[in-house]
């Protein structure tokens, strides 16, 4: 008599089991492949990435030349110095005033800016400013006396530029618009680079490129190879935004709060048994067709066809009133209505016969005048 | 698995209970175990919906407008069930009765009652049972749901059977069960009486009266055992909606006061509803038989929006008459329809039977016709008119080509087709 609808427990188990399974295998190798690909394409400018517009090669190179690189995107490791050994600042990320200033007292014997900021060089390399303009790609020839430079030769250049304080060294560039500048802030070395595509994968085989990368950044032992973040985070002020004016046992009450709506939604959203559906028919009305011959009638303006229809009414009602045949012509009509109306036989033929209305009201006062006509009729 | 208004209960003390006790990851972590641990225990404890076993009695078939019951009985051969049960019909079914309250202990049965109004004609078919239930602690349970096949027909309701006593009253009247028998109350031949003074010298039998010695009169009565096919158009004519209700169920309904006149009358009432295909027909059943097999013929036509075929309408009808009959087709006078597929095929039909024409008029349109106000109104007045003109001209039509036409509002379309019939019925015209 009744069947049950639906799949048991254990029906339900058997059918989703491969599905659930195949659906775990992919997520499990999703993350597999991410975990395993993540490192090697950590952005622009990394010792890891070996996309075009990463720096893996010259890690590489470096490496081979026996310098330590050491790469990181913890400001942490950016402001605690091993002493005499040097800094390389990747471009972007967004720190501010005090992480620059931290990063400025520390020990660092040696830094290198590739394309810094405004803030960076206020803090790192006082006097150099960014000019604003911006090379053309193509080898240039060194233009100064630093060794590095000299021994590399021809480098292909090509990035913003930089003009120098009195006392630094200057090179690719014409003296004011430079892409290379050295100087020595107190006891550190400092150079800013404004051009790190010419480090990056695709271009460090061109011209001497690598000689010049491997001159600048292989004075230590040790190079550490910080790329600024997005975020600058403040390792001993966490507390200091707005969540620190919440009390920390709100944020469990929230959680049991929204465990508790929950509970409720799935109490209250249950329905018992689905809705049930059902074919309905057509809703028409019959009238439907002459409303809308009404409205076509307005639209168009059709008062002769409306006055003619009304004219025909009224004719049929006092045909049949005053026993006048059907087919009695016009004259013979009014002259029967208007001997039993009283009415000015003339008027009468023009209100049954005559012209369609000029105008709406014309329209309105005809429908009016045979209503009082076919009225008489009724009621004499 | 269902949660009840507890489990939320016992969630929001979580809250509480965090907030004052133990306000750290350790006390969210005990609320959401504590209320998971009892709800599961309460799932594991309620009764299975699944193992209960239904079966239905009650009520196959209802006029619409009146009340059917069905009963459900439920038989639990496993844990006590305790908790709500939906017996789910489609909203046109009309079930009356909330969710059911359900408490059956193991091994018991249980009778429960929907009571169904259905809204609209047809089939109704049972949907699904669902039971809910509720462990014993009422904190979550189960749900699962049944097939249980169950049909209740709503029939058409026949709402014109007032009508039918004082009809049947002025057929007495023409039978002869009343007083008097004279000529014109019909054309067939009774018996002869004696004369009595009174009686129409018209109708007296001279060759009986020779050969008997004292005056004789004949006396005449209706025909009786005349075919009366009802032909009801389904097709889009009938689709229309006048006041509340299609124009197929006004003409169901004066079909079915016809039928049950006629067949008082000792005529034979056979039924075809066609539009481009036959939906019912019913032929020639036992006297006693004809209201119970049209009424369920007709329960499940519904009206197509498609053009009735009038030709299959001619050659269903020509093919069951043999001797002269009635024929009522009951349509639309759309004039455009009509002119166009029933005029030009009807010919066969007027030549051999009688036919005679009815169609649900739309009040609407009388009042459309009357109003006057804004100039909308008078545009409106002046297409009723067209409207009206345009069908009593097919009217006329129909009426030289030899048809008889009834054009009636819905309330009076049945009682009008009825006198319509009495009329033929008393000038012999069957």
């Amino acid at each position: 008599m009744s069947t049950p609808v639906g799949r048991s427990v254990g029906e339900s188990w058997r059918a989703l089991r491969v599905p659930l399974l195949v659906t775990g295998f992919i997520v499990l190798a999703a993350i597999v492949v991410l975990i395993a690909t993540s490192a090697r394409t950590s952005g622009q400018f990394s010792p890891d990435s070996t996309e075009s517009t990463g720096a893996r090669a010259l890690a590489a190179l470096l490496e081979d030349h026996n310098v330590d690189v050491h790469g990181t995107e913890s400001l942490n490791d950016a402001v605690q110095a091993g002493g005499g050994s040097a800094l390389l600042i990747g471009p972007g990320g967004s720190l501010d005033d005090g992480d620059w200033r931290r990063i400025a007292q520390a020990q660092w014997s040696h830094v290198i800016l590739i394309r810094p900021g405004r803030r960076a060089l206020e803090a790192l390399a006082p006097g150099v400013q960014p000019t604003g303009t911006s090379l053309a790609s193509r080898s240039r020839q060194p233009g100064c006396e630093l060794p590095a430079a000299v021994k590399a030769g021809t480098v292909t250049v090509n990035g913003p530029t930089y003009s120098a304080p009195e006392g630094a060294t200057t090179c690719y560039g014409d003296g004011v618009n430079n892409t290379v500048v050295r100087l020595e802030v107190g006891d550190r070395l400092v150079d800013v680079i404004g051009t790190p595509g010419s480090f990056m994968n695709t271009r460090l085989a061109e011209d001497g490129n690598a000689a010049l990368a491997l001159n600048l950044l292989g004075t230590h032992r040790d190079l550490t190879w910080y790329l600024p973040q997005w975020e600058s985070d403040y390792p001993d002020s966490s507390g200091e935004g707005s969540a620190q004016l919440i009390p920390p046992d709100v944020r469990y009450i929230a959680w049991a709060l929204a465990f508790a709506v929950l509970v409720v939604a799935i109490w209250r959203g249950r329905r018992l048994g689905p809705v049930v559906a059902e074919q309905l028919p057509v809703i028409v009305h019959a009238a439907e067709t002459t409303e809308g011959r009404a409205r076509l009638y307005r639209r168009s303006r059709a008062r002769d066809r409306a006055a003619s229809a009304l004219r025909e009414s009224a004719l049929g009602q006092l045909q049949e009133a005053h026993g006048i045949p059907r087919r009695a012509d016009p004259s013979a009509v009014v002259a029967t209505v208007a001997a039993r109306t009283g009415r000015d036989p003339a008027m009468l033929y023009e209100l049954l016969y005559g012209l369609p209305p000029l105008t709406d009201a014309a329209l309105m006062s005809l429908s009016q005048e045979l209503d009082v006509l076919t009225q008489e009729v009724r009621h004499p | 698995m269902v949660l009840t208004g507890r489990a939320g209960i016992l969630a929001a003390a979580g809250v509480v209970f965090v907030a004052l006790v133990m306000p750290s990851w350790a006390g969210v972590g005990v609320v959401v175990a504590a209320v998971l641990v009892v709800c599961l225990v309460d799932i594991l404890l309620a009764g299975s919906p699944r193992r209960l076993q239904f079966s239905r009695e009650g009520d196959n078939a209802v006029r619409l407008g009146e009340q059917a019951m069905v009963n459900l009985l439920i038989t639990n051969p496993g844990r006590r069930v305790r908790g709500l049960l939906r017996d789910a019909w489609p909203p046109s079914a009309g079930v009356l009765d909330p969710p059911h309250k359900l408490d059956l202990p193991s091994g018991e049965r249980r009778r429960l009652t929907t009571h169904l109004l259905p809204t609209r004609r047809g089939d109704r078919h049972a949907f699904r049972v669902t039971v809910r239930s509720i462990g014993p602690l009422g904190f979550a349970g189960r749900q699962g749901s049944h097939q249980v096949a169950w049909t209740v027909r709503a029939l058409p309701p026949f709402k014109s059977r007032k009508h039918l006593p004082s009809r049947l009253a002025r057929l007495r009247e023409l039978d002869g069960r009343t007083a008097l028998l004279v000529r014109g109350q019909g054309t067939e031949f009774d018996s002869l009486r004696d004369y009595v003074p009174g009686d129409d010298v018209r109708s007296i039998d001279w060759r009986a009266t020779a050969r008997r010695g004292n005056v004789v009169l004949r006396t005449w009565r209706p025909e009786r055992d005349r075919q009366v096919v009802i032909v009801i158009d389904s097709g889009r004519l009938s689709a229309g909606r006048v006041g509340d209700a299609p124009r197929l169920d006004h003409a169901m309904d004066a079909a079915l006061l016809l039928a049950a006149l006629a067949t008082r009358a000792g005529d034979r009432v056979s039924l075809l509803a066609c539009d481009s295909a036959v939906r019912a027909d019913v032929r020639r059943p036992a006297p006693e038989d004809v209201l119970p097999s049209f009424v369920n013929a007709l329960a499940n036509v519904e009206a197509e929006l498609v053009q009735t075929d009038f030709r299959i309408v001619v050659s269903q009808v020509l093919e069951r008459l043999r001797q002269r009959s009635l024929v009522v087709l009951l349509t639309g006078l759309d004039p455009a329809v009509i002119e166009e597929s029933l005029l030009p095929v009807i010919g066969p039909l007027l030549r051999r039977h009688v036919v005679l024409l009815a169609s649900v008029a739309d009040p609407r349109l009388t009042e459309l016709e009357a109003a006057r106000g804004d100039l909308l109104d008078v545009y409106g007045a002046a297409s009723a008119a067209r409207t009206r003109l345009d069908r009593d001209r097919l009217t006329a039509t129909l009426t030289r080509a030899g048809a008889t036409v009834v054009d009636e509002p819905p309330d009076h379309i049945a009682p009008a087709l009825a006198d319509t019939y009495l009329a033929l019925k008393k000038a012999g015209r069957l």
